[in-house]
């Protein structure tokens, strides 16, 4: 596997899932591999680690069948002493097992350190509060995604600790990490890549750690220089042919970009006046029973209103979970909350206002919102052309169509693209669309819920001058996002906002 | 010769593979043989009883498809509509109104609208063979389309809960064209068509069961004579009955059976049609949800 490049060939009966003719990673090394989402970083590294199965799907690694592939005694080697954190960890655990027996299932049924592991991972020294998180059955709230994340990446730590014991074995085994900081916000993340790296360094071990986080890179180059040689950085690419490739990805092409990113000024002219007001969210509402504060400084002191102008870009931060799309949701009136107030191009909102409201004056005509999973946001059962039919913009036909998609996609947009399902874009492409469909609206005010979703770094850059261009034409924007390197570079930090709950 | 052998084999196989496509071949092959018998061996007058029945009852039940696509789908859309807007007294009246229809059995509600028919027919209001067949349908069908109402709620009621409904909402996309197009037509319509080919059995076996039972009468003006010919009214007919009896007979009397097939073949065929019919209609619905993976 070293150095060798593996062709793999995936298929389920009716198209090509995925297809590469050069995967490979390094032995003693993690490999960091981005791509752009549904490109198949997930199903190569399941084939490889022998996870998928030969009567479902037709797979051929190497042109020889799966079977064959899995009879290896590399590949039996890889399951016995690797771990596979999966990227929706909902799927690992069982419902019906108490979340402490699962940490003690099958190899890692011994000590092997589990209560520091976990310690480190939920940054606490109190037993308590692990033990109310790791006593219960997981349901599909309970624990928290961030908090079955971490105890799937205890699981493989427990895994790792078993490698590193003198009497652990010596042969080849192989860590694959798919998403595992998707859920976790940048302290959390950060925590588990220092443990992560301690790790390696007592032993090194073979990982592959699949992310979309392309700030991990300036975490490691400004916090773990010593590993750099320990750290590949790859990402798959589409090709012409259709095939993905795998190629070396350099950090400094990510750092440099983060250093030319320009900040646009929220207002041209320099003055604010309430007619170019867009939106105005009172500082205080309630949901749930919680009153909601927004914030202007990250230590949540000062609260007060949010307001975006025209031609403004502004920034909502919160810890994962708080409630950021839920308050999206709010504005955007697709839930009620129990106390609000805002005014949005000049129509005053309440809890009292009814849902005829948002119908006849705001969606599609002041404001608009992208969904963070172009997934569930997009129909995928229609055509790329019928996706975009039914909006109030009557001028998005034919060619004028064509040219609106051609600023967000790489390549020229054709009548075979537009008759496309929408199921068979990749999920960057998806992403896109889904960004697209929105911006071609006529609004004042867009809500952007993390819009850099599933998108590899060259989409990321080309949304990023898209938007920006939208912003200088007026398009006042509120985002919400995970990629807090990314939009703290983008966003000045008085047009950041901090969303807390008492 | 080899490659034709071949394909017709491959051909074979991927028919056989697709359960409702084999079935419907089935059906139609096993009806022309059947044809064809009774060209050869039943009376003209009996022959041509037998074949406006199965024609006037396919076609009442056809429309009956067609009339509770048409009913489920229109008040589905306000079921669906009201469910979720301020005036939710017309989706308690529209609700409660298709309830009481769904608490009528069905064959007593049809045979209800049957007396109708039959006031209609002896008052001289309803003469015409096809409008006679139209009213039948349109009678089986107010019975029936509530189960297209349902699949549509459970549909638009799924379809709800994902983003993609309230993604396309904020953008200005119209409630009509979201229920419509994006989740009734894109995303829904092989799990209608999957019950619209359920509802063809069902009105077929609906039909027949009436039929029969109105044959033994339900006027002193108006029999199953004044209604037109259906599988059913035929199977009520005494030479029918005389058929059937036969069959009962072979069972003391063995050697009878070959006569079944030469001298008592409208009662067969009738029944034959009916249960083979809806065996067949029972394993394209079938069929057709397992390729569909539905």
């Amino acid at each position: 596997m070293n150095n060798t490049g593996l062709s793999i060939h995936i298929n389920d009966g009716l198209r090509t899932l995925a297809h590469i003719d050069n995967f490979s990673f390094t032995m003693n090394k993690i490999t960091f591999l981005f791509g752009e989402s549904g490109i198949g970083k997930s199903m190569i590294s399941k084939a490889v680690y022998g996870l998928l199965d030969p009567n479902e799907l037709q797979i051929k690694i190497n042109d020889k069948d799966y079977q064959n592939y899995l009879d290896l005694p590399v590949t039996r080697q890889i399951k016995q002493n690797g771990f596979f954190v999966f990227q929706e960890p909902s799927s690992h655990l069982n419902t019906l097992l108490k979340i402490e027996d699962q940490l003690n299932e099958g190899a890692i049924d011994q000590h092997l350190d589990e209560k520091t592991i976990l310690q480190t991972l939920w940054d606490t020294t109190d037993d308590d509060t692990i033990k109310k998180i790791i006593g219960i059955y997981p349901r599909p709230y309970r624990p928290s995604g961030g908090e079955k994340q971490r105890i799937l990446l205890a699981m493989a730590f427990k895994k790792i600790n078993l490698m590193l014991q003198p009497s652990g074995s010596s042969s080849f085994s192989l860590f694959v990490f798919d998403e595992p900081t998707g859920s976790l916000d940048n302290h959390f993340r950060n925590l588990f890549l220092q443990l992560l790296f301690d790790k390696f360094s007592r032993k090194q071990f073979t990982s592959l750690f699949i992310t979309h986080d392309y700030s991990i890179i300036s975490r490691i180059m400004n916090h773990h220089q010593n590993m750099i040689d320990a750290i590949d950085f790859k990402e798959l690419a589409r090709s012409d042919s259709g095939k993905v490739t795998l190629n070396f990805f350099s950090p400094e092409q990510y750092l440099s970009w983060l250093k030319r990113i320009q900040k646009i000024p929220g207002r041209t002219d320099g003055i604010e006046s309430p007619k170019s007001e867009v939106l105005r969210i009172h500082k205080h509402f309630r949901i749930y029973n919680r009153e909601y504060s927004i914030y202007s400084d990250a230590g949540c002191n000062h609260s007060t209103d949010l307001i975006i102008h025209r031609g403004e870009m502004v920034y909502l931060k919160a810890g994962s979970g708080v409630g950021k799309t839920t308050m999206a949701k709010i504005l955007m009136g697709l839930q009620p909350a129990e106390q609000v107030e805002f005014e949005i191009a000049g129509i005053k909102i309440s809890e009292q206002s009814g849902p005829g409201v948002w119908k006849k004056s705001i969606w599609g005509k002041k404001m608009g919102m992208v969904f963070q999973h172009a997934d569930e946001a997009l129909n995928l059962e229609t055509t790329v052309k019928e996706s975009l039919d039914g909006l109030k913009n009557k001028k998005l036909r034919g060619e004028f169509l064509k040219s609106k998609l051609e600023e967000l996609f790489e390549d020229k947009i054709d009548d075979e693209f537009l008759s496309k399902k929408v199921k068979y874009l990749s999920g960057g492409q998806k992403q896109r669309l889904n960004l697209v469909r929105t911006l071609a609206l006529d609004v004042d005010l867009i809500i952007l819920d993390e819009p850099l979703n599933g998108l590899d770094f060259i989409s990321i850059q080309k949304t990023l001058d898209w938007l920006q261009e939208k912003q200088r034409a007026g398009k006042a924007f509120l985002i919400i996002s995970h990629n807090e390197e990314i939009f703290e570079n983008l966003i000045d930090s008085n047009r950041t906002y901090f969303l807390n709950f008492q | 010769m080899n490659n034709l052998f071949k394909k017709i084999e491959r051909r074979s196989a991927s028919i056989y593979s697709q359960k409702d496509k084999f079935w419907l071949i089935v059906w139609f092959g096993i009806l022309s043989l059947t044809l064809i018998w009774n060209i050869l061996f039943l009376n003209k007058p009996a022959l041509d009883l037998v074949i406006e029945g199965f024609l006037n009852t396919l076609y009442i039940s056809a429309l009956v498809v067609i009339l509770s696509f048409i009913l489920g789908w229109i008040i589905g859309l306000f079921v669906a509509r009201f469910e979720t807007s301020r005036f939710q007294i017309l989706y308690f009246v529209l609700t409660f109104i298709l309830n009481i229809i769904r608490s009528i059995p069905q064959i007593i509600g049809i045979l209800l609208g049957y007396m109708g028919i039959t006031y209609l027919i002896t008052a001289n209001i309803l003469h015409n063979h096809w409008l006679i067949m139209t009213t039948m349908a349109l009678i089986i069908s107010l019975f029936i389309f509530n189960e297209v109402i349902d699949l549509i709620r459970e549909r638009v009621n799924h379809f709800r809960k994902l983003d993609f409904y309230n993604a396309m909402k904020v953008c200005g996309i119209s409630e009509n064209r979201i229920i419509n197009f994006d989740i009734l037509w894109k995303n829904s319509r092989i799990h209608i068509l999957n019950k619209l080919i359920a509802i063809f059995g069902s009105a077929i076996f609906l039909q027949c069961t009436i039929d029969f039972i109105i044959s033994v009468g339900l006027s002193t003006q108006v029999s199953s004579v004044s209604l037109p010919t259906t599988l059913g009214s035929l199977l009520a007919k005494i030479d029918s009955k005389q058929d059937i009896l036969a069959i009962g007979n072979t069972l003391m009397n063995p050697s009878y059976f070959s006569h079944i097939f030469f001298e008592h073949l409208q009662g067969v065929t009738v029944a034959f049609l009916i249960v083979f019919t809806l065996l067949a209609v029972y394993k394209i619905s079938n069929g057709f949800a397992e390729r569909n993976r539905l």
